[in-house]
């Protein structure tokens, strides 16, 4: 196999490895240097623990060519990752869950004298509806006596950002977008309430730990030879970490959009008759990949079989977590909620903005449902029809859209204290827009509503 | 012992840290995995007891 020369944008922190993409198969490179540690991982029983647990992403050493790949000890294919997401765009419970494995591959791998080298929220991606590392090349080799490598990392990744959510504002789990290398404890420590400092976990790992970091970037001092950090106490670490995260909670306080479907949608009939037609337009096209904008809680996402990946999204962080919860509960495979706001989609980001892609830059998906959201964008973002037929015939071959009138009173309810500026959202307006760009394959009305719903595929 | 020097890794106050809260940390979980046995000691001769009582009824 002759390696690609151009790793992949993410993958050039670590010297040990690196992964490409070849032929549309991801591979894994693993240099010389860091044969000890994976001979270690792979024959000490840790990998096939991790493997058998679900918590690693399994792998298969691929053939090369020594001569080609100089300076190259292994290569590794891991099985692929469906839809690959950021920790900006998980909820609180995926980041807790996430943070949970985190440190549960950690206290694993002491067990067979290995620890994590790094606990960087973006090793772990989402696989059948559960937390998953990706990162085979993060295990070292244990060293008696040594602290743990990986805590600040871990504190900025996963401890700091769950806190601020936690105890200050769900959003601000938002702000790992421009700290793609976690929170900065002294900045998270700003944010949170001073009630924090009377959870002993967190005064010591956020507020404490902040206080030593910025003491010490101004006064040095040299690594304290003989002072030792015990296995003990490095297993007091991990196990105090995991009480941490695992006594936060978020307050139930954090959305409007929660319960829509109970309290606000318009009638029973509506929505029975929507959800039969959204049935019977999807019915022939067999989707593998399907993107739900505007998912609220997940309700038309469940309506795909199971063998559709279905990516959930919305803005809502409160939505998204009931969703999220909902399918960890009921143990789906298929469904992934994300957080995305469609006025401000995550942008590609990181060194050169290319070290984590856009939204748009990754998988593209088969089919793209947007339920009751188009009135969302063109009343309350200004967003203009036109645009947004462009828009999604960038997306992908399929659209399922739901159009509703400027009679519907969810959009009365949006003009009723501003004036009417949208002269050009009509249902006319609407079609003639998508029409540029999408032939219309189906089209009903829904009934005890004024709204349509449309299959739509792109044209050429 | 306290010495200058012109660059400082980033980490090295976390490291430091870990270091002074090292002690701490392992008789917290000294004692946590002290109490953890004597709960499960205590719920292992009642669970025994109530089998006992269950059998002897």
């Amino acid at each position: 196999m002759k390696q690609n020369p151009d790793p992949s944008h993410s993958s050039f922190r670590d010297p040990n490895g690196y992964v490409f993409l070849k032929e549309g198969i991801i591979y894994r490179s693993v240099h010389e240097r860091y044969q000890p540690h994976y001979d270690k991982l792979m024959k000490s029983g840790l990998y096939d623990e991790l493997v058998k647990e679900k918590w690693l992403i399994p792998h298969r050493e691929a053939e090369f060519d020594t001569t080609e790949c100089p300076e190259t000890y292994r290569i590794l294919q891991p099985v692929p990752i469906p839809f690959i997401s950021y920790p900006y765009e998980w909820c609180f419970s995926q980041l807790k869950d996430a943070a949970l494995l985190t440190l549960n591959i950690q206290k694993t791998a002491m067990k067979y004298q290995m620890g994590l080298k790094d606990a960087s929220g973006f090793n772990i991606q989402w696989k059948e509806g559960k937390p998953v590392f990706i990162d085979t090349l993060s295990f070292e080799i244990y060293q008696e006596g040594e602290p743990w490598v990986a805590y600040r990392q871990f504190c900025e990744h996963f401890l700091a950002p769950l806190a601020l959510m936690c105890h200050t504002d769900v959003r601000l789990g938002l702000l790992l977008k421009d700290h793609i290398d976690g929170i900065p404890l002294d900045l998270a420590r700003k944010l949170l309430p001073s009630r924090t400092k009377r959870s002993p976990s967190l005064l010591l790992h956020i507020h404490l730990h902040a206080k030593s970091i910025l003491k010490n970037q101004t006064t040095t001092k040299a690594k304290p030879s003989g002072k030792r950090f015990s296995k003990t106490s490095l297993k007091g670490l991990i196990d105090n970490l995991e009480s941490c995260v695992k006594n936060m909670r978020l307050k139930d306080d954090s959305s409007n959009w929660v319960n829509y479907y109970e309290e606000t949608i318009l009638g029973k009939e509506y929505l029975e008759h929507k959800q039969q037609l959204v049935k019977d337009f999807i019915s022939e096209l067999h989707p593998l990949l399907t993107w739900d904008l505007g998912a609220n809680t997940g309700v038309f996402s469940r309506m795909l079989p199971e063998k559709t990946m279905v990516i959930s999204f919305d803005h809502d962080a409160g939505v998204v977590e009931k969703n999220y919860l909902t399918s960890r509960e009921k143990g789906e495979k298929n469904i992934l909620p994300l957080l995305l706001d469609l006025t401000n989609p995550s942008s590609a980001v990181g060194w050169n903005n290319k070290e984590r892609f856009s939204i748009f830059g990754r998988t593209t998906p088969d089919l793209v449902m947007a339920l009751a959201l188009v009135h969302h964008l063109c009343i309350s973002n200004n967003i203009p029809l036109a645009k947004l037929a462009a828009f999604f015939k960038e997306l992908g071959p399929w659209l399922l859209i739901e159009f509703v009138p400027k009679e519907d009173p969810k959009i009365q309810e949006l003009l009723k204290f501003r004036e009417d500026i949208f002269h050009d959202y009509h249902q006319e307006t609407f079609e003639e827009s998508f029409g540029q760009w999408f032939t219309i394959v189906k089209k009903s009305s829904i009934q005890d509503s004024g709204r349509s719903l449309y299959l739509m595929q792109k044209i050429g | 012992m306290l010495q200058v020097i012109l660059y400082v890794d980033p980490g090295s106050g976390s490291f430091l840290f870990q270091l002074l809260i090292g002690g701490f940390l392992a008789v917290v979980f000294f004692f946590k995995l002290a109490k953890n046995r004597i709960v499960h000691f205590f719920k292992k001769l009642f669970s025994k007891k109530n089998n006992n009582n269950e059998a002897e009824s």
